[in-house]
């Protein structure tokens, strides 16, 4: 009943795909490897779409079987509990470097002199709301706005074509830089994992599981255009420009004199930042009732905001550790979850496809 | 209708929405207007005072009123630096200062001397002053200008950065805006180059005027001819009688530092090779046509340019094949028999090898200004780098590595290849 099917699920992908890339990561990017970071993110990208098959074959392989069991019974609950800290960790971290990044961008655009504690109080009750009302609501709230939310990033994208662009030089970077920008960025990537967590809730028919690489590849290619798009639009300036959707629209020269034309790069991020916040609070109360299954998602989604505020203001609402947090040690926990998990998912089948030749045979 | 409202409440997401309406409604009734607490500056001065800075901020003060007429004043603040002066010109002003709508920001020459963007940083980065302000520099005070220009606004309607902008599209190879300056700056050349307006003395300018009366008087009827145009506002009242003067000159700038001062034929120069450029008149002398001899001015209408790059026995060479349509819109010589006939369309060979020469010397002239100041803002090195990356980087590690790289204008050999034809 509580089912969400692939459309839906996709829309999920591809509002995870959008996270932590389409405002500060290309400036980001940019200092470290030029415009070589374009290479940087189709490698990530690449490397997270290996993801898509290995979970479509372990949801036909464990149809209606949730991931916390089937971790449980391959590998025993102690370390199914420590991959779900991981997870929850993961997620956590996620959701405030995108609430951040968001805060410092509408901090800069309308509200210079709010505190903090005006975003949270607009953010938080919503997104909990999302959450108790479980992933049917929010992916359908989702899917609801999905056209306005794509229509708004290739209006800002088709925007940028109006001003002055020119071909980004490719090839400037050494292979040190490239893998180090590999290795400082992989925290903003990992989208796929969110579906193992959800996958008892996706209902995926025969023949259905293509919609999921269309949806992935889409968002993908939105965010490479983007990323192509602000490069060449500022070249040597990009890393002065920390909000890339937006910085599209505003900057120039000719749409000065029209107006706010960056309400659309606004209402854009505004609704991508609630939705992303939804699907990674989602995913960090899941965690919790695994973890702690005597608690209910009530108390998950209490745990969450007192954590998310305290978490915000006393230590890492500076944005600049935040920011850095990403760069440098939350990588670590990034490579585990992203590359080494799916990695012992394909084991876990592995060992499970063998054991099912071994018993055919022995019948 | 009672259960109704039971059922209303007992929706969470209901409950959440007064929540946030109890919340978020006193603050937004009991907040003041945000053009109380903030003054809208629509352009932004900056001086050098000895060892202050003068910020001046053409502001914009929205109120109440029936004739639609913005009203609008020049405040200032000085401090020992940038942040400080911005602080007590927002103590003048009575509120904080919001420079998102900073449509122009000017600088004073005496500012170019040292690195500007030492000066401009802190606006850019923490007063959030928007990269796509159009930035220009001016021989007086920028607070001058800003007077000056609020008169053009109440007079003509002209505002400042409408200015500069037909010399933005046609004149400069980049628009002149700090994000352009910038892009200049941070480039390996580190070279920009930005607008120059003056201002001039009603004074001074009705002496002038009187001497080219008296000049014209004695010329017995020969035409003078100003140099340059001149978008000039004299304002009848005047802002302490002093008008903006448009020339379309720019500033060379090096490392933030202005290292040149350019005239409109240099600026015609540099943008030789820069498609957008058109409309520049070119004025050949001494053509011989029907027995006489006369000075003729062509309009280029169209331009057409391929740009190639090689390198030969390591020697870098920048072909540009340029087809320029031209027009001949003005005769000046004795020629009072003379009917403007079709054969002035034509373009013979005479008139083109002669337009060719001219411009070539236009060229030349700007290059060596380029040159001697190692200012790159025609991106030469780009293009090489783009096109024959290898031999450039191998070339440039030769010179001295990337820091020597504006230097590699020098070496360049232009070759030019030009087709005129009537438009």
């Amino acid at each position: 009943m509580n089912k969400i099917n692939v459309r839906q699920t996709g829309v999920i992908i591809v509002m995870c795909i959008f996270a932590n890339k389409i405002l500060l990561m290309p400036s980001l990017m940019y200092e470290q490897t030029s415009a070589d970071s374009i290479f940087v993110l189709i490698t990530l990208f690449l490397l997270d779409l290996a993801m898509l098959p290995i979970f479509i074959w372990l949801k036909n392989s464990y149809p209606d079987k949730k991931f916390y069991d089937i971790l449980k019974d391959k590998l025993g609950v102690v370390i199914t509990k420590i991959i779900y800290l991981a997870l929850l960790c993961f997620f956590f971290f996620k959701c405030l470097l995108v609430f951040s990044i968001t805060y410092v961008y509408f901090k800069q655009q309308i509200y210079h002199n709010e505190f903090i504690f005006m975003a949270l109080i607009a953010f938080l009750p919503v997104i909990n709301h999302a959450v108790l009302c479980g992933v049917r609501t929010f992916a359908r709230t989702i899917q609801l706005f999905f056209g306005i939310v794509i229509a708004g990033f290739i209006i800002c994208l088709i925007i940028s074509l109006f001003t002055p662009i020119a071909a980004p030089y490719f090839f400037v970077s050494n292979a040190s830089q490239f893998f180090s920008s590999l290795y400082n960025h992989v925290f903003s990537f990992g989208d796929f994992i969110i579906l193992f967590l959800i996958m008892d809730r996706i209902e995926i028919k025969k023949g259905q599981a293509k919609h999921l690489y269309f949806y992935s590849l889409f968002a993908m290619f939105l965010v490479v255009t983007l990323f192509y798009l602000f490069y060449a639009k500022y070249q040597i300036t990009a890393f002065m420009h920390n909000n890339a959707l937006a910085d599209l629209l505003v900057f120039s020269v000719q749409f000065n004199a029209i107006g706010r034309l960056d309400i659309i790069a606004m209402l854009t991020i505004m609704f991508i930042t609630l939705f992303q916040m939804e699907i990674f609070n989602y995913a960090f109360c899941d965690c919790f009732v695994n973890i702690f299954p005597l608690l209910n998602k009530n108390y998950s989604v209490v745990v969450f905001d007192v954590l998310f505020c305290i978490l915000y203001y006393v230590f890492i609402g500076r944005y600049e550790t935040m920011v850095t947090s990403t760069l440098f040690w939350l990588p670590y926990l990034a490579i585990v979850i992203n590359y080494i998990l799916p990695l012992v998912m394909v084991l876990i089948l592995i060992i499970r496809r063998r054991g099912e030749k071994k018993n055919k045979s022995n019948l | 209708m009672k259960r109704k409202i039971k059922v209303i409440f007992k929706m969470p997401m209901m409950i959440i929405l007064i929540i946030i309406l109890l919340f978020f409604t006193p603050f937004a009734i009991y907040s003041p207007g945000e053009n109380r607490n903030r003054g809208v500056v629509t352009a932004l001065g900056i001086d050098r005072l000895g060892s202050e800075y003068e910020i001046s901020l053409l502001t914009f003060i929205p109120t109440a009123n029936q004739s639609y007429q913005e009203k609008s004043s020049v405040i200032s603040g000085k401090g020992a630096s940038v942040a400080e002066a911005v602080y007590n010109a927002q103590i003048a002003m009575g509120r904080a200062v919001g420079l998102a709508h900073a449509k122009t920001t000017v600088v004073n020459e005496d500012l170019l001397n040292e690195d500007v963007t030492s000066t401009i940083d802190y606006l850019s980065r923490v007063a959030s002053l928007p990269e796509n302000t159009v930035f220009i520099c001016t021989n007086k005070s920028a607070k001058e200008m800003l007077e000056s220009s609020h008169d053009l606004v109440n007079n003509l309607g002209l505002k400042l950065e409408q200015i500069v902008g037909y010399n933005a599209s046609n004149l400069y190879v980049t628009d002149t805006s700090l994000e352009a300056f910038y892009k200049g700056y941070y480039s390996p050349t580190k070279s920009s180059l930005i607008g120059y307006l003056t201002i001039e003395d009603d004074a001074n300018k009705s002496e002038e005027n009187s001497e080219i009366s008296q000049a014209q008087n004695t010329s017995e009827g020969q035409s003078e001819g100003t140099q340059g145009s001149s978008n000039s506002s004299s304002g009848s009242s005047g802002a302490q009688g002093k008008h903006i003067v448009n020339q379309g000159e720019a500033v060379l700038l090096k490392e933030g530092k202005k290292v040149a001062h350019l005239d409109v034929d240099q600026l015609n120069g540099i943008n030789l090779l820069n498609p957008k450029s058109v409309n520049q008149i070119v004025t050949i002398d001494d053509v011989e046509k029907n027995g006489q001899t006369l000075s003729m001015q062509y309009k280029i209408k169209t331009k057409k340019t391929l740009i190639t790059t090689k390198f030969e026995n390591n020697v870098p060479i920048f072909v540009a094949h340029l087809i320029l349509g031209v027009e001949l819109v003005e005769i000046n010589g004795t020629h009072e028999n003379l009917k403007v006939n079709t054969e002035f369309s034509e373009v013979s060979k005479e008139i083109a090898d002669k337009i060719e020469a001219k411009i070539k010397e236009q060229f030349t002239a700007s290059l060596k200004v380029l040159r001697e100041c190692d200012t790159d803002v025609i991106g030469l090195a780009r293009t090489f780098f783009f096109n024959n990356r290898k031999e450039f980087m191998k070339f440039v590690e030769e010179l001295g590595g990337k820091e020597e790289v504006d230097k590699f204008i020098d070496y360049v050999v232009f070759k030019l290849n030009t087709v005129i034809q009537p438009d």
